[in-house]
């Protein structure tokens, strides 16, 4: 069959990906600390291509007639963590990072089973017991002793004054520190999904240095509507590109299969 | 290929939700005691799009390529900053500054908090009572209802700052009656159940009442009386917030029909 037909295909699988993406970049526009998410294109490794053989040439070698190239995929997935804008909420449960860094946060599966997640989402609140917790109940994490973690609990009859190393202070008094995690290489990080990030084997962990808290703030998205309308236009025309030109390989076929060897 | 179709309705249905949320807000604007909410959201889970990846020069990445697969709405968290005093002709008009909040017992018997101080002095069966608009008894800080016994003249009852109540005499000097108003405090006021009538109730996220009046370390709130505290809308904030919720929606309606156009397209190859 015509190669430039699965190439074509190829293309559509790949803009419907790209599709895929940005509709999530575009669903998330308003979620509190969430990085806009971006997938390139890659053409596949590019293959020798040969004359097949027939009675003008050599009966022992194939002539090369140059390279071919049968398509295109996704190249990587990749995440602008560039800093979303700040939102106002006066609320002291609140917080926002500027800079390089994650909240630390203990995160409880269905199975009860427990593991470290990482956000940029600081809306926090605090349980009837004093506990820190994101919205979901989840413990936020407190440096502890020897580069530990642990949880943070403070006096919920009190106000909280988090100043910008984010010690937690209440009557003047250092109740605990936020962890704030920052990676060496972001590539080693994967989404979980909940605003979380999950560490794969081979990132290296440090506590942030140049990261700043924010009390009373929510980091915002910083996902650009504008750039994402422009791309999704782009990707519902190579979309349709792609689709003419199997159409046209299709009426192709259509010609050698039915007109031709007519009398 | 219907990934994106679904990533973009639950992004629409995300700020659907939200433009609920500030569409009560702006209707309370003037309503008494009124706490704003704000809707937070959070992303959902990821699926892989492929497993090997390459960055541009080549080499490969240590995680795959992933999609999300779109938003929900994960928390409307009540705000409780104070709001703005507003004077008030009436004598039983109460608002309080600090955390604290009025309780109040409702026709089930079960007791219920509030911020809004808009009571009236009724008529009840043992003299005159300290009431909601509704007709529910204010509770004093023994989780009693407030009755004053003997005749009295409405006007002449005054609250202290801390709620004692006080009756003028003939001279205009206030003696004290006993009776305070009860304040509760709460660990967690943003896990207080909302209800009609701007009423809260006490659930296991808010943690049991504090009672101020016998709670020790605890910054107690002041009464002001003749006064009702606003609602804590910002009309600018919502506005805002509204503008933001409508082109989110907007963007993510977008999404739906070109994907709508996309798979038409791919209806289209086999002819």
């Amino acid at each position: 069959m015509l190669k430039g037909l699965y190439t074509a295909y190829t293309g559509m699988v790949n803009e419907q990906n790209r599709m895929d993406v940005l509709t999530n970049n575009l669903a998330n526009s308003a979620t509190v600390g969430y990085k806009k998410e971006g997938a390139t294109s890659q053409s596949f490794d590019t293959v020798l291509v040969d004359k097949i053989k027939d009675g003008s040439e050599d009966v022992r070698t194939a002539r090369r007639i140059g390279q071919g190239n049968p398509g295109v995929k996704v190249g990587e997935g990749y995440t602008d963590y560039s800093q979303g804008a700040f939102r106002v909420t006066d609320n002291n449960y609140d917080f926002a990072l500027s800079g390089d860094g994650f909240f630390t946060v203990e995160f409880t599966n269905k199975n009860g089973e427990t593991s470290t997640m990482y956000t940029r989402d600081g809306n926090f609140t605090v349980t009837a017991d004093g506990y820190l917790v994101t919205t979901d109940g989840d413990y936020v994490m407190a440096r502890g002793a020897n580069n530990s973690s642990e949880r943070i609990k403070v006096n919920p009859n009190e106000a909280i004054v988090v100043d910008q190393q984010g010690r937690i202070m209440q009557n003047n008094q250092m109740v605990a520190q936020m962890k704030i995690t920052n990676f060496n290489d972001y590539n080693y990080l994967e989404h979980y999904g909940e605003n979380y990030y999950v560490p794969v084997e081979g990132a290296e962990l440090e506590l942030a240095t140049d990261c700043k808290v924010f009390q009373g703030y929510l980091e915002t998205s910083n996902v650009s509507i504008v750039s994402e309308m422009v791309e999704m236009i782009s990707v519902s025309k190579q979309y349709e590109a792609n689709q003419k030109l199997i159409q046209t390989y299709d009426s192709s076929l259509q010609i050698a299969a039915n007109q031709l060897g007519k009398i | 290929m219907v990934r994106s179709l679904w990533s973009a309705a639950t992004g629409m249905m995300a700020q659907q939700t939200a433009v609920d949320t500030i569409s009560n807000n702006i209707s309370n604007i003037n309503t008494t005691g009124f706490k704003t909410s704000q809707n937070e959201f959070k992303s959902l889970l990821y699926q892989e799009l492929q497993a090997e990846t390459t960055s541009a020069n080549g080499e490969t990445k240590p995680i795959d390529s992933q999609v999300g697969l779109g938003v929900r709405s994960s928390s409307i968290t009540t705000i409780f900053r104070q709001g703005s005093m507003l004077e008030s002709p009436s004598a039983s008009a109460f608002a309080i500054e600090g955390n604290g909040f009025f309780s109040v017992k409702g026709n089930d018997g079960n007791t219920y908090y509030t911020r809004n101080g808009n009571f009236n002095i009724s008529i009840g069966r043992n003299g005159l009572e300290l009431t909601t608009t509704e007709g529910n008894p204010v509770l004093d800080t023994r989780g009693q209802p407030i009755v004053f016994q003997g005749t009295l003249t409405a006007s002449n009852i005054t609250v202290t700052g801390d709620g004692e109540f006080c009756y003028l005499d003939d001279k205009g000097n206030p003696a004290s009656m006993g009776i305070r108003i009860g304040i509760s405090q709460f660990n967690n006021p943003a896990g207080l159940e909302k209800l009609d009538s701007s009423l809260y109730k006490v659930s296991a996220a808010s943690g049991n009442p504090i009672n101020e009046a016998t709670a020790t370390n605890i910054q107690k709130s002041t009464i002001v009386q003749g006064y009702l505290e606003g609602s804590n809308v910002q009309l600018a904030d919502e506005m805002v917030n509204l503008i933001v919720a409508q082109r989110a929606y907007e963007a993510n309606s977008k999404a739906i029909t070109t994907s709508d156009t996309m798979m038409g397209q791919a209806n289209q190859l086999k002819q």
